[in-house]
């Protein structure tokens, strides 16, 4: 989205652990595509949530993120997604 | 009897406790970054909240994934579970449907170089083959 490129990431074997962990059937499983397609989901949302709370920041001149600023981004990220 | 359920239940918080670790882990290297990108530093109590907020919604994630696939009668999430997922913004949407298709074109594009190094493979050793029966004819 916004210069964060081929840097950090979710890895596919964490993104697979994460999602069986939660799921209520056994024999659910997941295609290697759409863990890699997560992977990308997870990633956005992550920087998502942190490019928006930096722009609260920055509109409240502050120096540094803090939870205020996030916590002021938070509902509309959720309905985001 | 008791005991056993607790060193379970231990396990399993243990488990839980890894996994935070790990996303927390990566939820740092992404905002770091960011914070370069942007010029700013986040506290380090924002990226625990944006972790432990990653690590929610990926219960919320897995819940939706694992009942839209029972939906469509499958047992194995696809893509486009995923991408049902991203509807709620035609931005994040648009941007997921770009990747998946990106996603499948790398993969298209390795298994058919897969395949031709394998077939390659064949042929040169069935060729070495045939040289080797000439050869210990001689």
């Amino acid at each position: 989205m916004e210069g964060v490129g081929a840097g950090a990431g979710f890895r596919k074997e964490l993104v697979s652990r994460l999602l069986h962990a939660h799921f209520k059937d056994d024999k659910t499983k997941v295609s290697g595509d759409s863990l890699q397609l997560m992977a990308e989901l997870l990633k956005i949302f992550v920087v998502e949530a942190a490019v928006r709370a930096v722009r609260q920041a920055q509109a409240e001149d502050a120096i540094l993120v803090d939870v205020d600023q996030l916590e002021k981004v938070l509902p509309q990220l959720l309905l985001d997604f | 009897m008791e005991e056993e359920a607790e060193a379970e239940e231990q396990q399993r918080f243990s488990y839980q406790q890894r996994l935070k670790a790990a996303v927390h882990y990566t939820v740092g290297c992404l905002c770091e970054e960011v914070a370069l990108d942007k010029e700013m530093q986040f506290s380090k109590q924002t990226i625990a909240a944006i972790s432990e907020l990653t690590f929610r919604q990926c219960e919320n994630f897995a819940k939706d994934l694992e009942m839209f696939a029972r939906h469509a009668r499958r047992t194995t999430i696809n893509t486009e579970d995923v991408k049902l997922l991203a509807r709620r913004s035609n931005s994040l949407l648009k941007y997921i449907t770009d990747k998946s298709e990106e996603i499948a074109q790398i993969n298209v594009e390795r298994k058919a170089r897969k395949k031709k190094k394998s077939e390659d493979g064949n042929h040169n050793s069935r060729e070495l083959a045939e040289a080797g029966v000439v050869e210990s004819e001689k």
